[in-house]
């Protein structure tokens, strides 16, 4: 589905990430972790194009994308829930589900992805009239993600998704997240908190300050002693 | 001695020119909310506006509904070559570079009126049925005043309409909260900023127009002040918002005509002096305006 081959992206002469390639097959939950810096972010906003990498390809069901818009990137069907949510606090909660769907036509699928996404977080219906900067953080992050779906992505690329919420919310995202998997969207995700990210995924990645350290299976992972020790808190 | 009379008299007059910065503030804080770009080149579009209309109206003797109409084309046209010639390259880069280029096209077209035009003001002839008195025993007016008032509540009205209830209006406002993830949307951020320029651009033109039929003269440098003083109502009301902008246009417009109209006489010419007292005061009161939210830091 995704293949990032050998991908460097610099700001200004410092790379953020260096000769970076990974796989996202369709239908699988992919994780990319590391700490803080490590270029998780990076590579993110790279597949996404809002970042333009200094080498290496990016290719997207077969297609070369490395020098797409990111709007026609979202055209395709790529769409990412960015760091920090990226809420847009003075609209309304309805506003901001409308504007995930904004490269696409139709009003009538689109009502209709909305009505879905209302019964996937039937908080965000209560609170579709509500300024979207009122909401707590767990609703931010759903209507973050109900946003990305707006778009009807067949991939869905996670910025932290779990940043700054409690436990319990936390579980709750993971669950909705397998949920949104098995509608058969693609799902690449970054996370620094590895434990949860493990869980859920499929496949996942290791950077360590901007390069690939490591790879593998959820298991394969946490049985190796420096990912418990450095990721794992273990 | 209190008059009803003239305090409402006074009142009209400021409410119209709460109507000429409440135009102006619109285009601007649109502008300054996406790009944080003080645009000074607004204030050229004022000027341009106001001599466009004189030489095609007044001159070519094109009939006004149709001069309004090729002002605002022409505006905004203006506004969107502004952008895409000058501005689009330097995004991106120092936001002072979008500063300086806007001070600069501002200072280009001043001294090309100076230059093409005259160094000397016009005189700005209203059309006899703009200039209808009418009197009741409580108010004077003429028609042009009845007729900035309208327009200008409606321009209000379609663009707020506009920013509310469609696609291109809701991604103006998302685009001016966070452009980046506006991108990540898929707006195409580039257009709407395009967008945004020439629909401020038409109504600045537009407001040139207005200014010269309601207080009978224009000149080169007209923009300025009246484009700077626009500024301050966008501050006043709090960056970025766009119903601060109109409110923040009366506040200022209602200040400036009732302060010299009430204050005695040798305090007049202090009336930019006034203007810009006020900002003083709502920064230290409010520092993000009367109706603005708190700026968050972008990182």
């Amino acid at each position: 589905m995704l293949k990032v081959e050998n991908l460097t992206v610099k700001y200004g002469v410092i790379p953020a990430v260096m000769n970076v390639s990974l796989t996202v097959g369709r239908g699988q939950i992919v994780a990319i972790l590391g700490a803080n810096g490590a270029g998780k972010t990076t590579t993110l906003k790279a597949i996404m194009g809002v970042l333009r990498p200094a080498s290496g390809q990016i290719s997207y069901q077969g297609e070369d994308i490395t020098h797409m818009s990111p709007s026609n990137r979202v055209r395709k069907g790529i769409a990412l829930v960015p760091e920090g949510r990226g809420i847009f606090n003075r609209l309304t909660v309805e506003e901001n589900l409308l504007l995930g769907a904004y490269s696409r036509s139709g009003n009538d699928v689109i009502m209709k992805d909305l009505k879905e996404v209302y019964a996937l977080f039937p908080r965000l219906e209560e609170r579709k009239k509500q300024i979207a900067g009122t909401l707590s953080g767990g609703e931010q992050q759903m209507l973050a993600l109900g946003r990305g779906l707006m778009s009807k992505p067949q991939l869905l690329l996670l910025d932290e998704p779990s940043l700054g919420l409690a436990p319990l919310v936390v579980r709750e995202l993971y669950a909705t997240i397998s949920r949104i998997r098995e509608q058969g969207v693609t799902i690449l995700l970054v996370e620094q908190s590895a434990a949860v990210a493990l869980g859920a995924s499929d496949y996942a990645y290791v950077l360590e300050s901007g390069s690939l350290k490591l790879s593998g299976k959820p298991e394969e992972l946490k049985s190796l002693e420096d990912v418990k020790r450095v990721y794992l808190g273990g | 001695m209190f008059s009803w009379s003239y305090f409402l008299q006074q009142t009209m007059n400021g409410v119209i020119l709460g109507c000429i910065y409440a135009l102006l503030a619109l285009g601007m804080t649109v502008v300054y909310g996406i790009l944080r770009l003080i645009n000074f080149a607004h204030g050229a579009l004022i000027t341009v506006g106001a001599f466009f209309v004189y030489f095609i109206f007044f001159r070519a003797g094109i009939n006004l509904a149709a001069s309004l109409l090729l002002v605002l084309g022409f505006g905004g046209l203006m506004g969107l070559l502004l952008d895409v010639i000058a501005y689009r390259k330097l995004r991106g880069g120092p936001e002072v570079a979008l500063l300086i280029t806007s001070l600069g096209f501002y200072t280009f077209v001043e001294n090309f009126m100076k230059m093409v035009v005259s160094p000397q003001p016009y005189s700005f002839k209203t059309p006899a049925y703009l200039a209808v008195m009418y009197k009741t025993s409580l108010l004077t007016f003429r028609s042009i005043d009845v007729f900035i008032i309208v327009s200008s509540l409606l321009i209000m009205f379609i663009f707020n309409l506009f920013v509310k209830k469609t696609r291109m209006g809701i991604a103006m406002r998302a685009t001016a909260e966070n452009l980046e993830v506006a991108h990540l949307m898929g707006i195409e951020v580039n257009r709407v900023i395009a967008l945004a320029f020439a629909l401020g651009s038409a109504i600045a033109a537009f407001t040139g127009f207005l200014w010269g039929a309601k207080y009978g003269q224009i000149a080169y440098d007209m923009g300025f002040l009246t484009g700077v003083k626009a500024f301050v109502a966008v501050v006043v009301g709090g960056v970025g918002s766009i119903p601060g902008a109109m409110v923040g246009g009366f506040v200022l417009g209602l200040a400036e005509i009732l302060s010299i109209a009430f204050l005695p006489t040798r305090f007049a010419e202090y009336r930019d002096g006034i203007v810009f007292g006020i900002l003083i005061l709502v920064l230290l009161l409010r520092p993000s305006g009367l109706m603005g939210v708190k700026e968050e830091v972008r990182v």
